[in-house]
């Protein structure tokens, strides 16, 4: 190939760059033109029925089909969502609910045809359920179906949509369904998304935290880390279990973990006499289990405590002696009960303990201005 | 004599032909797929497949500074700004000769207080330690004794409480939702150990509480330049090496990396000019070395505004810093090169950063006296070395325009038609001229390297305009 024929390939490149520029920033441009243009088509409909509401209660016959059929284009379900959305700024949330539960056969409709679409639509159609379709105890059992297989879909976000979805509907049974069905290890799922997702539940939590429980053993590490920090967010009812879990050694360290700052939340006397020994054990492997332990004491009084946090402000492991000057803050103590540690010979221990201190008060001090 | 000229000009020509096409070739790919990521990124925004802001890292902003006495109010102000729930912001003053640490204690009314910190990576001494929780997040400015810009970002990941930390320059603003952005990848994958943000220089444009109200072209030539030369480099290196978990360039004006990773990894190295690079090489290197599962990624849509030198004299002293930062890490780790142990990130990006960026300047001055040379013994063909040089400046210019606006219309900025006139005016002027000073720059940057090493590049500052 002579240079030449080079040169002019790589100039045809550059040109159809920068023809692939231009046209594309037309076609942005007309898009935003075009979802305009829908929003005002879809809107003028949609607010035909948000008045037949307000005077009849109920939506028109014919308006199940047409939005049927719109709604089958993607840009559509966006222009939708923005009418939607302008709707409740508006002031007629009211409104909007019943519409959208008048309009559930749609909702349907559309969840089976868009479980077929790529990724990024289904992904789209998750999050429009989760924010507006998806309510609390929705009574149609097959839309909660079709979400589970969004669940299992290969894109993180049409996981956590559906996800979200799901816990907008509050059904214990499905969550449960669902969250078996993303710990799949294909996708993961972050556990503080997991945890934060279990917390938004608008069913009843007594029931979910039962059933997860049940089911606890049968999910992997980081979907049972996410239910045990769930459990630990929100009830204090599981001190003899969180107990059996911290004492079994067979357990994962993080979940091991995770049960012993549930006593830290919690106060549990039986545990403390664990806990206790969690902060005495020495070995250098074991020292996350002491430090999570000293901040668990925070939540626990009496000498026992306080001899074993000023024993452990004077570990070798920076991040004890840190804690425990954290817990020891915590006791309340006078000046005469930590004179030992203040003006003791570890410099270590004292600096550390002078540090909580001192922040303390600028805390409390910048509390009072913020 | 002539033949001898003549062969050692094929020679050359044959090799020239082969550097450019890999070049431009490179060049197109990393600008095709970096310009496709984009667009899919906006249709990904646009279809709502992305996190929303409720989920969260715990994070700590490290702020290195050297005699920052201008800017770094702005800078903690623009930080207290974010939007975000759970960081705290540290300042490490390595020893600056100006009042930097005077200017934030009476800024924020900083307190003295005895910290003990942690020396889990090597730095220099404290000297004193102040916090205040008096806004909505805590700040704390450690003064230490200078040690450099890695000695002070180590002293920053020690007094770290946070998993995570942000390093970032002094001079620098962070958008309002930069932190979300570029805590998304950990959220988004379980074993990512670093992210890279994307960083912008923000002369010309206006930004009040991390946003931008008004983007213009800076008035003057040479920011002008750099905002397209950024666009270009950003958007073709750092996307299309992330795809292959190959980036290995995060850059210290705004990266948000795994702690205990680093610490385990031994930390920002102190002897090196380009600590910000050197870590990233460290941290593949380690990470595959201990089997480690681990992601590097960059985050497009994480931005960091940062202040383009205005004049060439500062340019130049940045650019011989960058450099010179490149071929210590480069160095360093040269056992990656052809490498297989350390996969695509030891081919396909050390050889890339070794002939088109290490290498680049000597064959770009070689090139033009073998130019000169072929002039004097009349052996050149002056009409095709017109077009030839014409076709790449035209080539280079056009990629450097798809670069920028994919990025501008990818992020809904409105541009003036000046400033397009601007652009395409600049990037001729940049590809055919800034790139061979720079070029002669790089070149002579790594004489007397080793005397520099822990000096800071210190350019003029202007104050941030942070309303």
């Amino acid at each position: 190939m002579k240079v030449e024929s080079i040169i002019y390939i790589y100039g045809a490149v550059c040109v159809s760059m920068i023809v692939f520029n231009i046209i594309y920033n037309i076609l942005l441009k007309q898009n935003e033109s075009s979802l305009k243009k829908r929003c005002e088509k879809i809107g003028k409909q949609v607010d035909i029925q948000l008045n037949a509401i307000k005077d009849s209660g109920k939506i028109q016959e014919k308006h199940l089909s047409y939005m049927q059929h719109r709604l089958r284009r993607i840009n559509n379900l966006i222009a939708f969502e923005k009418v939607l959305k302008d709707a409740i700024n508006n002031g007629k949330e009211k409104e909007v609910n019943k519409y959208i539960s008048q309009i559930q056969p749609v909702i349907l409709y559309l969840a089976m045809l868009y479980s077929h679409r790529e990724n990024m639509q289904a992904g789209y159609f998750t999050y429009f359920l989760a924010n507006y379709a998806a309510k609390k105890q929705m009574p149609i059992d097959s839309l909660q179906d079709i979400l589970l297989s969004y669940v299992k879909k290969d894109n993180l976000y049409c996981r956590i949509n559906a996800l979200s979805a799901l816990y907008n509907i509050g059904n214990t049974e499905h969550i449960i369904t669902a969250i078996r069905a993303q710990d799949d290890g294909v996708i993961y799922i972050n556990e503080k998304i997991l945890t934060e997702g279990m917390l938004s539940f608008t069913g009843n939590h007594n029931e979910l935290i039962t059933t997860l429980w049940k089911n606890l053993n049968s999910f992997s590490e980081h979907t049972k880390l996410a239910v045990l920090n769930y459990i630990r967010f929100k009830t204090g009812s599981y001190k003899e279990e969180m107990l059996s879990i911290m004492l079994d050694e067979t357990a994962e360290k993080e979940v091991r973990l995770s049960a012993i700052r549930y006593f830290g939340k919690y106060y549990y006397e039986p545990a403390l006499k664990y806990i206790l020994n969690f902060v005495s054990n020495n070995e250098p492997s074991k020292w996350e289990y002491a430090t999570v332990a000293v901040a668990a004491l925070e939540k626990y009084s009496g000498d026992d405590v306080i001899k074993a946090l000023k024993k452990a402000i004077h570990s070798p492991n920076w991040y004890i002696r840190y804690q425990a000057a954290q817990s020891l803050d915590a006791q309340h103590l006078n000046y005469n009960a930590l004179f030992d540690i203040i003006n003791g010979s570890d410099r270590y221990a004292r600096e550390m303990l002078t540090y909580r201190l001192e922040s303390r008060k600028l805390q409390k001090a910048g509390c009072g201005k913020q | 004599m002539t033949d001898v000229f003549k062969t050692f000009f094929n020679y050359v020509g044959i090799f020239y032909i082969i550097y450019m096409v890999g070049y431009a070739s490179f060049l197109f790919l990393s600008v095709a797929v970096g310009s496709s990521m984009l667009y899919k990124l906006k249709r990904q925004n646009k279809l709502k497949n992305e996190l929303s802001g409720e989920y969260y890292v715990p994070v700590s902003i490290i702020v290195p500074a050297y005699n920052e006495e201008v800017t770094i109010e702005a800078s903690i102000h623009s930080l207290l700004a974010l939007e975000y729930k759970l960081y705290e912001i540290i300042v490490v003053d390595d020893g600056s000769s100006d009042n930097t640490s005077k200017a934030v204690c009476d800024a924020f009314n900083m307190h003295i207080v005895n910290r003990p910190i942690q020396r889990k990576v090597y730095c220099r001494q404290e000297e004193e330690i102040y916090e205040t929780y008096e806004y909505k997040v805590p700040i704390t400015l450690i003064k230490k004794k200078n040690g450099g810009k890695a000695d002070a970002l180590n002293m920053g990941i020690n007094a770290a409480k946070y998993p995570y930390f942000i390093c970032m320059d002094a001079d620098s603003v962070l958008q309002y939702d930069s932190l979300t952005k570029i805590v998304n990848p950990v959220l988004e994958e379980g074993n990512v150990i670093a992210v890279g943000g994307a960083v912008r220089p923000c002369n010309g444009a206006e930004i009040k509480d991390g946003r931008v109200i008004s983007y213009r072209m800076p008035n003057k030539i040479l920011p002008c330049m750099q905002v397209l030369e950024y666009d270009r480099s950003f958007l073709a290196a750092r996307i299309l090496f992330d795809k292959f978990n190959g980036s290995i360039i995060i850059s210290g004006a705004f990266g948000l990396f795994k702690k205990s990773v680093v610490v385990d990894a031994g930390g920002y190295d102190v002897n090196t000019m380009g600590e910000d690079m050197e870590l990233v090489v460290k941290l593949h290197v380690f990470c595959r070395e201990h089997d480690i599962p681990y992601r590097i990624r960059y985050a497009t849509d994480a931005i960091c505004w940062t202040q383009a030198p205005e004049k060439l004299s500062d340019l130049c002293k940045q650019r011989r810093r960058w450099h010179i930062g490149l071929f210590q890490s480069m160095l360093e780790h040269r056992k990656m090169f052809m490498n297989f142990k350390y996969g695509l990130v030891g081919s396909i990006s050390y050889l890339y950063f070794l002939i088109y960026e290490l290498l680049s300047p000597y064959i770009e001055i070689f090139g033009i006296f073998t130019i000169l040379l072929a002039f004097a013994v009349d052996l050149i063909n002056v009409p095709f070395m017109i077009l030839f040089f014409f076709i790449y400046v035209m080539y280079s210019a056009i990629l450097s325009l798809t670069a920028f606006f994919s990025r501008i219309h990818t992020i809904d900025l409105k541009l003036a038609v000046t400033d397009v006139i601007k652009a395409v005016g600049l990037c001729v002027l940049e590809v055919s001229c800034l790139r061979f000073i720079l070029a002669w720059t790089r070149s002579s940057a790594i004489i007397g390297y080793k005397n520099k090493k822990h000096s800071w590049g210190e350019i003029e500052r202007k104050r941030i305009e942070f309303k």
